[in-house]
């Protein structure tokens, strides 16, 4: 593989994706940069350097808060996908189900259907029934959109499952839950770990569902960071926006650790 | 599909005690049950709301009518508003093609070390917050000489605050790309990892040169993968509210947005009802229709 791409023409595509991942990463590293700015402004140039902003950040009780709520919601979100999603995916794969094409396609059509309107959709009947509390609320949103990265992932771990191994156990005499446990599931954990990661970090970017769910009370973190960011204009934006980008880089190395960055995304 | 000796001898034949199809049904079930309460019905009453008439009060009853609709074409205000969604959906993703096809090509095709770097990179903002990125790029583009590029530019001696792009149209184009590019790298670089080696070795063998080699096998073989980039690109981008809000301002005001003033502003839910039935009917035409359109040619040849 590595001889595709040599020569004149070889370069020239290094060349243009180098020129691309320079537009790729700017406007992050501007962020990073300015969060250690001396600067009374989020304003470039930075100048000087501080931690100053990260310490006023963490000390901050409404940062605390918004940042818990992220974690637990995408953590009881990641959590429910997986007890949702884990068995579906599996009958998917499994067992003959009448329509399972369809099902397929319905478990993930909140990929293809904008956010924003699934969130509206899902505000107004919350509102129809009564539903008043947002933590509630946010967590049913959240698990509806992470519900499908599970169903993905997992139906793409099922489908590199080997299945001669799954024959050879069940010729040597183990039983069905046995061959599941001790042949089907170490297969693919790996990738359900990766489906869960993924998904935890989906919840806990997720803007345009908190938006319309989340209240002045149970405000995720994207959404304290969105109303900060016209309120305030300080380079604490930068620090909080610095720590998200943190998280991201933290979820891209777990990722690439755990099953690889390609199988991960089915490249 | 192969049928597995697991599957004709095995757990079915030692436990007959549910039908095969109703256990998979179980395992579905909850998933199904909770996607049909929290998603189908809730998307088809908002559906519902968008021919349904709103009194002064605030209630939304009948008579049926297809007012908002109406409202939608015939004013110039909302034609505007449209066609400047449709014209940023496709800039972004006409841009986002150009720019990741390469990108695409060094995961695919590059030495394993520049691959991984150029996966890492272009994962890694997938999971930075949109807010944060669209952030980074209120930074970038400021109109005045705080702005990056401005400061950039004005060093390198083109006067202060030579460009304004910020609030603009191509602001929006700017960002969007930015935050669509993975979703356009990813199905791309899957699609030309898949393309078999041999058929581009034989054409330079036969003494093709390598660009012709590109144009008459690769491209061609990577269409899938683009069709695929370009169609999610296109629908999220036309679909977007964040970034229209932060970079697009009152000249960059996008489907998203109106429909995020209709709920919140003017307490329009028919109105607001019908956007969103309008950004729906968008992402199904350009993911389903065109996915099915495209699998029929192939299959045509």
């Amino acid at each position: 593989m590595a001889g595709r791409l040599s020569g004149g023409g070889g370069a020239a595509v290094y060349t243009m994706a180098a020129a691309t991942l320079v537009f790729v990463a700017a406007p992050l590293a501007v962020v990073v940069a300015l969060s250690f700015s001396e600067g009374a402004l989020a304003t470039f140039p930075p100048v000087g350097f501080t931690t100053a902003w990260y310490e006023a950040v963490i000390a901050n009780e409404e940062f605390q808060n918004a940042f818990m709520v992220s974690v637990l919601l995408a953590l009881a979100a990641t959590a429910t996908s997986f007890a949702l999603g884990v068995p579906a995916a599996y009958a998917l794969d499994r067992w003959p189900v009448p329509g399972a094409r369809m099902i397929e396609a319905a478990l993930l059509s909140p990929f293809i259907l904008p956010i924003l309107i699934t969130g509206l959709a899902l505000l107004q009947f919350l509102a129809a029934m009564k539903m008043r509390d947002a933590a509630v609320n946010l967590f049913i949103g959240h698990v509806l959109v992470t519900l499908p990265y599970l169903v993905r992932t997992v139906t793409a771990s099922l489908k590199q499952v080997d299945r001669s191994l799954e024959e050879a156990a069940t010729t040597l005499g183990a039983a069905p839950w046995q061959v599941f446990w001790r042949v089907t599931v170490p297969q693919i954990v790996p990738g359900i770990a990766a489906g869960c990661l993924f998904a935890f970090m989906v919840s806990f970017d997720d803007f345009p569902i908190s938006f319309w769910l989340g209240d002045a009370e149970t405000m995720p973190l994207p959404i304290f960071l969105h109303s900060s960011m016209s309120k305030v204009f300080d380079p604490s934006i930068t620090a909080m926006s610095s720590l998200m980008i943190l998280t991201g880089i933290l979820a891209v190395i777990g990722l690439e650790k755990l099953v690889g960055l390609r199988r991960a995304m089915s490249v | 599909m192969t049928t597995s000796a697991l599957e004709t001898t095995g757990i079915a034949s030692r436990r007959p005690m549910l039908p095969r199809s109703l256990v998979g049904l179980l395992l579905l079930g909850p998933a199904l049950a909770f996607l049909m309460t929290f998603l189908v019905l809730p998307s088809l009453i908002l559906l519902g709301y968008s021919v349904l008439t709103q009194s002064q009060a605030g209630d939304i009853s009948l008579p049926l009518t297809f007012g908002s609709y109406e409202r939608l074409v015939t004013s110039a205000a909302y034609r505007r508003v449209a066609m400047t969604t449709l014209r940023v959906a496709f800039f972004t993703s006409v841009v986002a093609l150009l720019l990741a096809y390469p990108l695409a090509m060094v995961i695919a095709y590059g030495r394993p070390l520049a691959s991984r770097i150029t996966m890492m990179l272009v994962v890694a903002p997938l999971v930075v917050s949109v807010i944060v990125r669209t952030y980074g790029w209120q930074l970038v583009l400021g109109n005045n000489n705080t702005g990056v590029l401005n400061w950039l530019l004005s060093a390198l001696g083109a006067g202060p605050a030579s460009v304004r792009l910020l609030y603009t149209e191509w602001a929006i184009v700017i960002a969007s790309v930015h935050v669509f590019l993975p979703l356009m790298v990813l199905p791309l670089a899957a699609s030309l990892a898949r393309i078999n080696s041999s058929l581009n070795e034989a054409a330079r063998m036969l003494g093709a040169p390598a660009w012709r080699a590109f144009l008459r096998i690769t491209l061609p073989l990577s269409i899938p993968g683009l069709i695929a980039g370009l169609t999610i690109v296109f629908s999220l981008t036309a679909a977007s509210y964040v970034t229209p809000q932060m970079v697009g301002g009152n000249r960059g005001l996008m489907l998203g947005v109106l429909l995020e003033q209709q709920i919140n502003t003017s307490f329009d839910w028919p109105m607001a009802a019908a956007l969103a039935a309008v950004l729906v009917a968008i992402a199904l035409i350009a993911n389903v229709g065109v996915g099915w359109l495209a699998e029929r040619h192939f299959r045509g040849r």
